[in-house]
């Protein structure tokens, strides 16, 4: 009971002070303009990196943006990390295999639920009921077994490559140490408990177990459960939360090259941050 | 001294007379692969190690933060910055403090950026130029003063840094070892900029500690308040130049071309840095001709704040960056002119074309854009006629930073390049990842006690060595002019100390000079050579 609810609640705790966090970054004031090109909105020119400014008498002229173009760009950063891969893929094969690692230990996580509730709906899941229950059995292996994999790897090869190139040692605080060995507890432990099964049929009675609030464990497991409630609520409050981050780095700083002009939102949002604006320092103005 | 590569952010305080010596820097190219082909870095004097922060490497761009004469004086200026420090990260500083915040709380140190950055590469990777040394000294600062927790915990945090007044001078002097040509910025996997932390350094010591270069603040700023250019220039000295500039364009072009002054309710109010009058008459004067010449309807102002686009607050001080903006958008409106457009230089076009955009709105209010795209559209409608074969040598293209990599102003220029100038060559990288002249940020105008040695043999060091692959097959013919095309007036003013320095011109016939002038050079209409190198 008591670990079924931790769990709850640091699932919960992981949505809402994300949430929170992003919440914040969303109600800081208006900043000024600091968009860098390529912007990949600007429809027709995001190849070269051209915006609208490149027509003469450009705010006469209807905006030619593209939402799917910006979509692709996000996508490509999301599901590839495109900047890492361009400009230090040494570093990206590692940070790749990690986050791919993440992206595979969420879908096996969702499977599980999946699985679970089609267990708890009285259907049991197994490799050959129905073409439902094969899915969930097949791809929560699959998900689960690569997941663990290349997620272990990649934060074990991250911390090696942080404490053997001199250059990132260097600049990396015990706090950043922390993070990937606490990481690294979640997954080894995790691994500990559920590699005797690699059906992963103890994982979707626990899933089960824990949707009911019903979850009896033995030490590892319990270990194991509290390594990863602590994860999910310590994730948000540090560096690892850069999901968040980086939609507002990205979409609110780079990507944003939106003009004041007559009527615009922009306009409205300039007027009321002038309104509001508390001026910063100003000791030079008169000296 | 320490060697480079033993540096960490945490000894920015220590005592030594200078923390690194500019030793290993990058190789040039052929034919500077040589020895003997550029000057040696002159050594320190000692006057200066007791007048400014030498300490640093060795190279000062502050001249007027003076050594503290007793601790009392030292613990002054530590709780002016911090405060400053704390200012920057907070609601007070709106402006800024999104970008900031994220940058502060999400670097990774994937250490992505440094390969981006010019001035870390050209020194030879000396650890000092690092982008993310500079922003860990500032957050190693900032989570000390102003993070809650115990010892133990800031430690935990990397907070492992003692302030005392050599820190903070070397701080304020490593925030001008950055251009601000975010470069950097465009390689972060998590979209943060380095480069704020720098412009954010010069910010508290401007607005909190009243400490700027001179050729920013006094000689910058405060004289275009004073006189309305930061050359120097009032009113009357303009319109003799004005008066000047149409003898010299009958003297050169055999045309009698009148420029249009204070004309109200004009289509355009065309401002140019006033520094071309001065150093570069040639170049406002090529605008004349062709905005004449097309049949444009423009003016120039006489205005005080309405003759000189440059704004150096952007630089290092906020509250000088609105005032300055907000003064020359005064002076248009009394004009009534339709939109103002900005002449050949890169900064001024960041400055009222995006960070001014911020500062105002409704009718009071003038749009603002930049030259290029109005002088493509003056080409590809044909109401000006070239013949290229005038440009017939090798012509490279230098991408300002501020038009560029933070406009998106990409493609007209290399367009209009293309009808005019047949041999015209591509740097590499270009267009959004070209390097910076080196120039950028203020660095083009300090001087200091021996900035422009760091300036000719550092931060331009890679806009050289581009320059020398752009024109590496015809280089070492001197009998072939070489034209490096840099449509902005900080930049023209690197590259001709870089050639100077390198002694380009003289060995190499690598000229320099604006997009305007190289137009104006291929006009039909026109019989002698523009360019006054074709002439010699």
């Amino acid at each position: 009971m008591i670990l079924g609810l931790l769990l709850f609640t640091a699932v919960l705790l992981f949505i809402v002070l994300s949430g929170y966090k992003a919440y914040r970054y969303a109600r800081m004031p208006l900043h000024g303009r600091m968009e860098l090109y390529p912007v990949p909105a600007e429809k027709g020119r995001h190849q070269y990196g051209g915006s609208y400014m490149e027509e003469p008498e450009w705010w006469r002229k209807p905006r030619q943006t593209s939402k799917t173009s910006e979509l692709i760009e996000m996508l490509k950063e999301m599901l590839f990390i495109k900047k890492l891969f361009q400009h230090q893929r040494s570093l990206w094969w590692i940070s790749y295999a990690f986050h791919l690692g993440i992206y595979f230990m969420i879908a096996w996580t969702l499977l599980l639920l999946a699985g679970a509730l089609t267990d708890l709906a009285g259907i049991s899941v197994s490799a050959h009921a129905s073409l439902w229950t094969g899915l969930l059995y097949y791809l929560t292996i699959f998900t689960g077994v690569v997941g663990f994999i290349i997620t272990t790897a990649g934060a074990a090869l991250l911390l090696l490559r942080r404490v053997a190139d001199p250059v990132l040692k260097k600049y990396t605080t015990p706090q950043e140490y922390f993070n990937l060995l606490l990481l690294l507890a979640v997954l080894l432990s995790g691994i500990i408990v559920w590699s005797p099964d690699l059906t992963f049929e103890a994982s979707r009675q626990l899933t089960a177990g824990v949707l009911l609030l019903d979850v009896t464990a033995n030490t590892a497991l319990t270990i194991h459960l509290l390594l990863l409630a602590v994860m999910f609520i310590y994730i948000p409050l540090s560096k690892m939360g850069h999901y968040v981050g980086k939609y507002f780095s990205f979409h609110k700083v780079l990507w944003e090259n939106e003009p004041n002009v007559p009527g615009s939102l922009m306009e409205s949002r300039v007027k009321s941050s002038l309104s509001s604006h508390i001026s910063n320092g100003g000791k030079a103005a008169d000296r | 001294m320490m060697q480079g590569k033993d540096l960490r952010p945490r000894d920015l305080g220590r005592p030594d007379e200078q923390l690194i010596q500019l030793d290993h820097i990058m190789p040039l190219h052929s034919p500077y692969d040589q020895p003997g082909m550029e000057p040696d870095l002159q050594s320190v004097k000692p006057e200066w190690r007791e007048k400014y922060c030498m300490s640093l490497d060795g190279c000062a761009a502050i001249d007027t933060f003076p050594r503290p004469a007793n601790e009392q004086e030292e613990k002054e200026w530590i709780e002016k910055f911090l405060k400053g420090l704390e200012k920057a990260v907070s609601e007070s500083n709106g402006g800024v403090l999104q970008p900031l915040q994220l940058s502060m709380e999400y670097c990774a140190k994937c250490n992505t950026c440094s390969d981006a950055c010019h001035i870390y590469k050209a020194s030879g990777d000396n650890e000092l130029y690092r982008p993310i040394f500079r922003s860990d000294v500032f957050r190693k600062i900032y989570n000390k003063y102003f993070h809650r927790g115990s010892k133990l915990y800031q430690k935990f945090t990397g907070a492992d840094i003692d302030v005392n007044w050599e820190t903070i001078a070397r701080l304020g002097e490593l925030s001008y070892r950055c251009n601000l040509c975010r470069r950097c910025a465009q390689t972060c996997p998590l979209g943060l900029d380095n480069s704020l932390f720098a412009k954010e350094i010069r910010k508290i010591f401007s607005q909190e500690m009243g400490i700027a270069p001179t050729a920013l603040h006094e000689k910058g700023t405060m004289l275009q308040l004073k006189t309305g250019s930061s050359t120097g220039i009032g009113k009357a000295a303009f319109l003799d130049m004005v008066e000047f500039l149409e003898e010299d364009i009958e003297d050169r072009i055999g045309r009698s071309v009148k420029i249009p002054i204070d004309k109200e309710g004009a289509d355009i109010l065309l401002i140019h840095n006033a520094g071309e009058f001065v150093a570069w008459p040639e170049n406002p004067a090529a605008f004349a001709i062709l905005l004449d010449e097309a049949g444009v309807d423009w003016t120039l102002s006489s205005e005080v704040m309405g003759y000189d686009s440059v704004n150096y607050g952007i630089w290092y001080d906020d509250t000088q960056a609105k005032r300055i903006a907000q003064q020359q958008m005064d002076a248009a409106r009394k004009l009534g002119v339709k939109r103002i457009v900005i002449g050949e230089c890169g900064h001024a076009h960041k400055a009222a074309g995006i960070t001014a955009d911020r500062y105002s709105w409704g009718d009071d209010k003038i749009p603002v854009e930049s030259f290029i795209p109005i002088m493509w559209d003056l080409v590809r409608s044909k109401r000006l006629q070239f013949d290229p074969q005038k440009n017939n040598f090798p012509v490279t293209l230098h991408d300002p930073c501020n038009m560029v990599r933070q406009m998106g102003i990409v493609q007209p220029q290399r367009e209009i390049l293309k009808v005019i100038a047949p041999q015209f060559r591509e740097m590499t990288p270009h267009g959004t990842d070209n390097y910076c002249c080196g120039g950028g940020s203020g660095f083009a105008i300090i001087n200091g006690p021996n900035f422009a040695q760091f300036r000719n043999k550092v931060s331009a060091r890679m806009k050289f060595d581009q320059i020398l692959n752009a024109f590496s097959d015809t280089i070492t013919e001197s009998l072939v002019p070489k034209y490096v095309c840099a449509p902005c007036s900080n930049c023209k003013g690197t590259i001709r100390g870089i050639l100077e320095h390198y002694q380009a011109t003289e060995r190499f016939n690598v000229q320099y000079g604006g997009l305007v002038e190289l137009m104006v050079n291929a006009l039909t209409s026109i019989d002698k050579p523009y360019l006054e190198f074709l002439n010699e």
